[in-house]
């Protein structure tokens, strides 16, 4: 009994960090309309960003603070200079051109770092594990899940409670109504495009201790994230959040069923929902 | 015109490569792969469904004939029919699922059916010899009741026979398209709520195509395992689902000779470029962003508008009494 337990706990801590990866492409995909292929390239910048910092000695907090930045500030250039020339043209283009540029993201990184992967360690506070009666669990995986609860909860404070998070949901709604009450949609765009590229950043940092910093680690993450939008349902905060845990934890407790299967399980949940529910679990129609 | 005109186009291509390339492999794989970018485009082109999916149809091909011509004593061709037949049925289950959804939703579902299509073939080793893939692929020759009709050792000879097959389907596909079928196909890409009021059925028509789709995917791919002699996990990857993608976009859409164009100018280029620079997969995604902000019929469509510039700047000088004879009915 008590290693279902361990693989709850340890699916709700890939969950969250799964809705992380998840979040941004939902908000992305609510406002703007199209689905960012080069998500999970941002993602993977964040990844081996953390991995470059910390080669040079700094610190994974600083890590943790300058590459979702940097990544961030990638994302804002991109909507600038790339995205916002396709915005007009049918929508196979706004995801080509994303599948372009996540292409060569991926060749980069190759190119500067190798094709192999590498580890990236644990920062030293967070090494070794927390005992609690016979409860014995990784300090830095309880740190992820506290971690991105409390980003979670700021996320929702900046998307409910902030002039730009309203502005962000009613332009999910309907961006020439926004754009007639005056406010500067574009502006609006390229800042929740950094928002969302930051956030997968983050959730690349956060991830590279875990399972480290590989360049493939892009497409693979990019899969997963639309397994947890399908199921939770496009353009929906709480359905990245719902559907992050649910696909984390059924990774995690497939895992002591049937290993070889962990991920295909994933999908397979994906195709059930899909059947039953055809907007995802909280998703809006249309 | 183009009917026929496209047809012979083909051919002049089947016959042209032998004449200017040194590698009867690297032909075969540019037909090979112009089937895979065809199947595409009847997808994307045609019917306005951007997969990721096509990677799934052709591993499913090349695990097929990897299977069947290396644990049982299948006639050749019975084989490829088989893989033909998996290609299809893949894209049978692929589909009945993937278009419940529209717009994105559907090309979300394509790519998350590749991945798990990828994690199933990485996890049944027995079957698809997992992160090895299956090897030793034979290929044998043509034959019936034991008279060898066409042996495939040499690469050229399997040029031929890949040839023959390419043609086949090229002209299978066109009659396809033409066809009230492929014309209701396009009704259903410029507008799906119009061709759903006038009474398709949109959940078929997108289901028959896809079926097609995957058949002559998992032809390309029952092909390339035949000539590489293996049938490699890499061939179900995403990689190979984008690939077949960027040879289709970068050909134009729309158009199956622009597919064997998109073909040619990935395989070659690659061939070329890999040897001198291994990254040369970041120039590609350039020109996919190149092609997706700004030449959006791609190559084949940047060729025609030159051919229409040349066209409309040479009659002037030289020939003014051509000028009126190229406009037809409406001089």
């Amino acid at each position: 009994m008590s290693i279902y337990l361990l693989q709850t706990i340890n699916g709700i801590g890939i969950g969250m960090l799964y809705f992380l990866l998840a979040v941004g492409l939902s908000i992305v995909f609510g406002l703007l309309r199209f689905v960012n292929f080069a998500h999970g390239a941002f993602y993977l910048m964040g990844a081996y960003f953390c991995y470059q910092l910390t080669r040079w000695g700094w610190s994974f907090w600083w890590a943790l603070l300058i590459a979702p930045l940097a990544v961030g500030a990638i994302g804002w250039l991109t909507e600038k200079l790339l995205l916002r020339h396709v915005y007009a043209k049918p929508h196979e283009f706004h995801i080509l051109v994303t599948v372009g540029l996540a292409l060569v993201v991926q060749e980069l990184v190759i190119l500067q770092w190798g094709p192999l992967g590498d580890s990236v360690a644990t920062p030293e506070l967070l090494q070794g594990v927390v005992m609690w009666g016979s409860f014995v669990y990784p300090k830095y995986r309880l740190f992820v899940i506290g971690f991105t609860a409390v980003l979670a909860v700021l996320l929702w404070w900046v998307l409910e409670g902030t002039r730009l998070g309203s502005a962000v949901r009613a332009g999910s709604e309907s961006t020439e109504m926004v754009s007639l009450l005056g406010l500067n949609v574009f502006g609006i765009f390229s800042l929740v495009f950094a928002l969302g590229a930051a956030t997968a950043a983050l959730a690349g940092v956060l991830a590279a201790p875990i399972r480290g910093a590989e360049p493939f680690m892009g497409i693979e993450a990019l899969g997963v994230a639309f397994v947890i939008v399908v199921v939770g349902g496009l353009g929906s905060f709480s359905g990245a959040l719902v559907g992050g845990i649910l696909i984390g934890v059924v990774q995690s407790v497939m895992s002591t069923l049937w290993p070889e299967g962990a991920r295909i399980m994933i999908y397979v949940a994906m195709a059930a929902v899909l059947l039953l529910r055809p907007h995802g679990l909280l998703g809006r129609k249309g | 015109m183009s009917r026929h005109s496209h047809l012979l186009l083909a051919l002049a291509i089947v016959v042209a490569m032998p004449l200017f390339m040194h590698s009867g492999s690297l032909a075969s794989e540019v037909l090979i792969y112009a089937l895979a970018a065809m199947g595409c485009n009847l997808l994307l082109g045609y019917t306005g469904l951007l997969s990721f999916g096509q990677g799934i149809f052709f591993g499913l091909g090349s695990y097929t004939i990897a299977l069947l011509l290396t644990r049982w004593p299948l006639p050749m061709p019975l084989a490829l029919l088989a893989a033909i037949a998996m290609g299809a049925a893949g894209a049978a289950v692929v589909g009945w699922i993937a278009i419940r959804q529209r717009g994105t939703y559907f090309v979300m579902l394509t790519l998350a059916f590749a991945q798990m299509f990828y994690f199933i073939a990485y996890s049944l080793p027995g079957l698809t010899g997992g992160d090895n893939g299956l090897l030793d692929i034979p290929r044998p020759s043509l034959a019936i009741a034991g008279h060898t009709l066409w042996p495939l050792a040499s690469p050229w000879q399997y040029y031929g026979f890949v040839a023959a097959l390419f043609l086949v389907a090229f002209w299978l596909l066109r009659r396809v398209c033409d066809s009230v079928f492929g014309r209701t196909l396009l009704a259903v890409r410029d507008n799906e709520e119009r061709a759903a009021a006038v009474g398709y059925d949109l959940r078929l028509l997108k289901l028959q195509a896809f079926v097609i789709s995957g058949a002559v995917t998992g032809l390309a791919g029952a092909l390339h395992a035949m000539m590489t002699g293996i049938a490699p996990l890499s061939n179900a990857e995403y990689h190979t689902s984008e690939m077949i993608i960027v040879m289709t976009v970068i050909g134009g859409t729309g158009n199956l000779l622009a597919s064997v164009l998109g073909a040619a100018f990935y395989v070659l280029l690659g061939d070329w470029l890999s040897t001198l620079w291994p990254r040369w997969l970041l120039l590609l995604g350039v020109v996919l962003m190149v092609v997706s902000l700004g030449l959006q019929r791609g190559l084949w469509g940047l060729g025609e508008s030159l051919w229409g510039l040349a066209r409309r700047k040479r009659p002037a000088p030289p020939a003014p009494a051509a000028a009126p004879s190229a406009n037809g009915g409406q001089a």
